[in-house]
């Protein structure tokens, strides 16, 4: 038995546990290049972290906006997808497949389209804009469009895969509870609000939660599109934590801030599990 | 309360018609059955009259209103499905006021009837549980329960005992029939069971390949089936059939066949006559077969081996063989016979039936 796991057991432990605890030993040392001590400092690392205005003034806001944006977007536009495409209709496959299309672009080279169709020179949005006689706008220069953008380029990939979960769910659902409630006097909306969704709660959970834990070390996107910019104020966790360590070289405070990371994960996590126990007890 | 009129209605599916060509008349408070083997178009009717399959062609009318192009929840009725069709996710009590929900009703309103028809059905202790805490018989109560709350115009009833065990369908079967007699109701109801269409319908329509056979009161559908088909799908065991030759021999006139030789009763001669020298079928009732005794006349009599021996204990089924045709035998349970035992089996004259061989129907 020991024999068979060993390998796995090897791995898990050289490249997960290791590192996390050399991490760990990381955020409680002063722990940089040009200090070959590693002195023991305790908790100062984190009071600095959790002391910089921009850790708590920006980036966690930013990455707590972009997760409530993103998964809500995400999870708004596939029910709304898959809901339509649960039908029978001429050219079925080919709209599904379309839909799916987004899943198979890497996300940077999304991030980088979306760069240039932003761009206030070249950009594709500019044009149009001016085509309906409306001012250039300088998409990434300020904190909101910049922000707004990242979520949009996010939602854009994720829609397809939100999509394909909910679509399959919504085909293995019973029909006849839906006839049971067209027959009880409910119109389509009502029967959707009324049923379908309530059985699709499990389904729908386990997406959100596996969403916005995934939302939470975006880093791929934003990085192409703003790289936190402008003036760090569209920096999101993983962001800062990467600038701390390896732009910055405080390989101490970007321990530290990756500590906190998990640590809120952890909590946010835990919450989410929970509802979603609640919600497969309640809606079995 | 309404009446039900379906007019020449179809339903075809890409290459299936399903049905075809149905005319049918439910009379107002009646409890119609429509039975026939599986794919035979009843639950097409059905959901027809529901309104969740489109009609393809004809007219469905309830009360007054023709009802085609009406979504389901502005006809008035109400459906009891075959896996109940609860909605999981509610308590007993929310999946029977939905439908009053729905309609707006007031809330004591809608606590009041729920509380009757819970009544009614003995549920009243599980209004706050989930349809998963219940047994199969509980949760059919509540599809019944939710359909009554409603006090619509006419009850659907697709197979909804089919998932129930033989012990409760048959409790089930009695509660329902109780339930119309109390409802006072219009009630069409969908199965493949033929007991169920006889010990509950009012009338029963027997279909087959989205053809009507026949419709009719249930022992009249026993006792004079218009064709093979109703013969031999009403009645448990099916009737026994067998190709006969009708030859005249002295006046008499005879139906043969290789092992059995039966002379036609007086009273169908008339209907045979056109049928001289030809091939038909003729058909008996395991029922009206029985051990020959000294007072059978000769002509009503045949021999035959016993092939397998069926002891149910109210009766026994003796399966038969005379000549090349197997038969059922339905005896007294005092009987005494083994397998391979050669007996003298007579029927009743008077309930012999006979069939065109080429159209089927009777004769």
């Amino acid at each position: 038995m020991l024999a068979l796991i060993l390998p796995a057991l090897v791995i898990l432990v050289a490249f997960q546990i290791v590192p996390i605890l050399i991490g760990a030993n990381a955020s409680f040392r002063s722990w940089s290049l040009f200090n070959p001590q590693k002195t023991f400092v305790g908790l100062a690392n984190y009071r600095r972290i959790l002391a910089d205005p921009l850790f708590y003034g920006t980036v966690l806001p930013n990455t707590f906006l972009f997760m409530l944006a993103s998964v809500s977007g995400g999870l708004l536009a596939g029910l709304g997808l898959a809901t339509l495409i649960n039908r029978r209709f001429r050219g079925q496959r080919l709209v599904r497949t379309a839909i799916l299309l987004p899943l198979m672009v890497p996300p940077v080279v999304a991030a980088i389209m979306i760069t240039w169709m932003f761009n206030d020179q070249f950009g594709i949005a500019n044009v149009i804009l001016e085509a309906l006689g409306l001012e250039p706008v300088a998409w990434l220069v300020s904190r909101w469009t910049s922000l707004a953008i990242v979520i949009g380029t996010d939602i854009w990939l994720w829609t397809p895969w939100f999509t394909l979960l909910i679509l399959a769910a919504l085909q293995t659902l019973p029909v006849e509870p839906h006839e049971a409630a067209r027959m009880d006097g409910a119109g389509p909306w009502q029967v959707f609000r009324n049923i379908t969704l309530p059985l699709l709660r499990p389904v729908l959970m386990v997406c959100i939660t596996i969403r916005t834990i995934d939302a939470f070390r975006v880093f791929d996107i934003v990085w192409t599109i703003t790289k936190g910019g402008p003036a760090r104020s569209t920096e999101v966790f993983s962001i800062y934590a990467y600038k701390q360590a390896f732009v910055y070289l405080n390989f101490d405070l970007g321990a530290a801030a990756s500590m906190i990371g998990a640590g809120i994960i952890m909590v946010v996590g835990g919450v989410l599990y929970k509802v979603l126990s609640y919600v497969v007890e309640v809606s079995r | 309360m309404a009446q039900v009129l379906m007019k020449d209605l179809n339903k075809k599916y890409d290459e299936v018609h399903a049905v075809k060509d149905v005319n049918l008349h439910i009379r107002d408070k009646e409890f119609i059955v429509l039975v026939g083997p599986s794919g035979c178009g009843k639950s097409t009717t059905l959901r027809m009259v529901a309104g969740l399959e489109e009609i393809t062609s004809g007219e469905i009318s309830i009360g007054d209103r023709i009802v085609n192009d009406l979504p389901p929840k502005d006809r008035d009725i109400a459906m009891v499905f075959q896996n109940y069709a609860l909605y999981p996710h509610m308590t007993v009590y929310d999946n029977m006021a939905f439908g009053l929900k729905m309609r707006k009703f007031p809330k004591p309103e809608i606590q009041k009837r729920v509380q009757d028809a819970a009544e009614i059905l003995g549920i009243q202790e599980l209004l706050k549980r989930k349809p998963r805490q219940l047994s199969g018989g509980q949760r059919q109560r509540v599809a019944v329960g939710r359909a009554i709350v409603r006090h619509p115009q006419v009850f659907l009833f697709d197979e909804p005992l089919s998932n129930l065990d033989a012990k409760l369908r048959v409790q089930m079967r009695v509660e329902l029939k109780r339930l119309h007699d109390r409802l006072e109701t219009t009630a069409i109801y969908v199965t493949h069971d033929q007991v169920e269409a006889m010990t509950l319908g009012d009338r029963v329509v027997v279909m087959r390949d989205g053809w009507i056979q026949q419709v009719g009161e249930p022992l009249e559908l026993y006792s004079k089936p218009a064709n093979k088909f109703v013969a031999g799908f009403i009645g448990s065991p099916a009737m026994n059939f067998a190709d006969v030759t009708i030859a005249d021999a002295n006046g008499v006139v005879w139906a043969e066949t290789p092992g059995l030789k039966v002379r036609v009763p007086p009273a169908c001669l008339e209907r045979l006559r056109p049928y001289k020298g030809q091939h038909i079928t003729l058909g008996i009732r395991p029922e009206d077969l029985h051990l020959a005794g000294g007072a059978d006349p000769s002509e009503y009599t045949f021999d035959s081996t016993v092939e397998v021996v069926e002891p149910l204990g109210s009766e026994i089924l003796l399966d038969i063989k005379t000549g090349p045709n197997m038969m059922v035998a339905r005896v007294d349970p005092t009987v005494r016979v083994k397998v391979h035992e050669s007996i003298r089996l007579a029927l009743n004259p008077e309930r012999l039936h006979f069939f065109d061989m080429k159209t089927e129907a009777a004769i």
